[in-house]
């Protein structure tokens, strides 16, 4: 009788236990990080071309492309504090979208603290939305449609990407290398530097930052540059064949490139330093615009 | 049987105005009294109720043709139906299609005249109009208005950076420096192109720059309160 009603305690006290120890493995999937120092490691089945988005308030968000249909993270949190949820769409089978997000629990979690690391994996053709506050973001090899990503002092690297690029950030600099789809790049006190485009369509702004820019101009291209106090570099081949469209308010133009000078719209009122000419064929379109910096012009 | 005679009293009178008054639905309580005190008046109160009941439940019918036709006639015969003389009927009136050799002349000579009094340089002359209006305006002012957009940008610009200001002890050192560089950064562009939108009011590099900036720092500025209302 004892024995019984002994076996009847233990199963009325473990069996509560037991449910939760399931709910909290199998029934709370989102969670992914959230004890101190922790670094978890996931992958999630994805359709051929998913949509990732990450929001994270700081920390390092690194993001390749691989040839599987899978989405793999690493992420890592310094405080307990800090807790990153995933979540899957639809719930069960290849995810069309998965979105990460990184939550400061404890509004006395500041600082470095806030730290939230995120390394993906993702197919090829994922396209991305990422905003990293206080973070940099490095995006490598993919071929989405198109990616997104914004951070407020982060730097962003972003490397042979053939979508469509959007990237700014209020004062982290901004490097796109190798591009190949249409690019759009704002900063306000960072600095722009492009190396080797082969996109078609590229346009860049910052507005005391400094823009490099490194490569050639593919033909038919159409690539607009503005600064407002920084300086401007232009180093290209000589076989690049471009229409140039120059001009500087109070700052200076030097051009090293053999242009071939054309008429000049008349400008009676402006005291603007500018110059309009042709590069061989002409074949691109090229406009340099500068209120107070310096734009150079030069050969590789 | 005796006959009972009425002996109509002002009360009476009163009621009689103001019952229509009360049959539409309007509060009068000195007709409510005097239906309690006059039994006539009550009746008289009775039978227009039963009236209005079974005027109610009347079928609708359709008049007659005879009597739109009627209604028709006695319109026309008051001028309602009178059309009136437009311009084309005055013209048609001149004959002016016997007359073509003139009319021919005339209509070259009005043409002609057209032509050589019309405005050559629009963008010019709109660009001139449009500074003038604005003398004496700040230059900002005038710029955004030149290149549309408007002195509402300035305004949001102004009430963003209030609320920047409101909030911006909430951020995290780190953050608020990011943001505050930035907006020093805008804030000195702002000022340089108004200097020189001073000195020469045409300068469009100046202008572009100038509505450049104050867009930059609208955003820059929603930027900072997003983050701010999302932590």
């Amino acid at each position: 009788m004892a024995d019984r009603h002994q076996q009847k305690t233990i199963k009325t006290t473990a069996f509560p236990y037991g449910v939760g120890i399931f709910l909290c493995s199998v029934a709370l999937p989102g969670l992914l990080v959230a004890a101190e120092g922790n670094r978890v490691e996931k992958t999630f089945e994805a359709a051929p071309n998913p949509r990732v988005t990450i929001s994270n308030a700081r920390g390092q968000i690194l993001v390749r492309g691989w040839d599987r249909q899978q989405v793999h993270i690493v992420c890592s949190v310094v405080s307990p504090r800090v807790e990153v949820d995933s979540e899957v769409i639809p719930p069960g089978g290849p995810a069309d979208k998965v979105h990460f997000s990184t939550h400061i629990l404890d509004p006395l979690v500041s600082g470095k603290d806030q730290t939230a690391d995120y390394s993906l994996d993702v197919p090829m053709g994922t396209d991305l939305e990422i905003r990293d506050t206080q973070g940099s973001v490095k995006i490598e090899k993919l071929q989405g449609d198109d990616a997104t990503v914004e951070t407020v002092a982060g730097a962003i690297v972003v490397s042979d990407f053939t979508g469509h690029l959007f990237v700014r950030s209020i004062g982290g600099n901004i490097e796109v290398i190798r591009a190949a789809g249409r690019v759009e790049a704002y900063s306000i006190t960072g600095d722009l530097h492009f190396v080797s485009p082969a996109t078609s369509k590229l346009r860049a702004t910052t507005t005391s930052g400094r823009i490099l820019f490194e490569g050639d101009f593919p033909d038919g291209g159409d690539y607009s540059l503005s600064e407002y106090s920084g300086d401007m570099d232009i180093i290209c081949p000589p076989s690049a064949s471009f229409e140039l469209n120059a001009k500087t308010d109070r700052g200076k133009l030097e051009n090293a490139m053999p242009i071939t000078i054309r008429h000049q719209p008349a400008t009676p009122l402006s005291s603007a330093n500018s110059l309009f000419g042709t590069h061989l064929t002409g074949k691109a379109t090229v406009s340099l615009k500068s209120f107070s910096g310096t734009i150079r012009i030069r050969q590789r | 049987m005796d006959e009972i005679r009425r002996h109509r009293t002002a009360e009476c009178d009163r009621f009689e105005l103001e019952l229509e008054a009360y049959m539409e639905g309007e509060v009068r309580p000195f007709v409510l009294a005097h239906l309690r005190e006059c039994v006539f008046c009550k009746v008289v109160s009775e039978d227009l109720l039963a009236l209005r009941t079974a005027a109610g439940e009347l079928p609708l019918e359709e008049p007659s043709p005879a009597v739109w036709a009627n209604v028709r006639a006695r319109l026309s015969a008051e001028g309602a139906f009178a059309e009136k003389e437009g311009v084309w009927n005055w013209l048609w009136q001149l004959d002016l299609l016997r007359r073509p050799v003139p009319v021919a002349a005339f209509a070259c000579m009005l043409a002609l005249g057209c032509w050589m009094t019309a405005p050559r340089n629009y963008p010019q002359l709109e660009a001139s109009a449009s500074l003038a209006a604005l003398e004496g305006q700040p230059a900002a002012v005038r710029s955004m208005s030149f290149v549309s957009g408007g002195t509402g940008l300035e305004q949001v610009v102004r009430e963003l950076e209030e609320a920047f200001k409101a909030r911006e002890g909430s951020l995290a050192p780190d953050v608020k420096a990011t943001y505050e560089n930035s907006l020093s950064s805008l804030d000195v562009s702002i000022r340089e192109c108004n200097d020189s939108l001073q000195r020469e009011p045409g300068n469009s590099l100046a202008h572009e720059y100038l509505f450049a900036a104050y867009s930059q720092k609208a955003e820059v500025l929603s930027s900072a309160l997003e983050f701010d209302e999302g932590r």
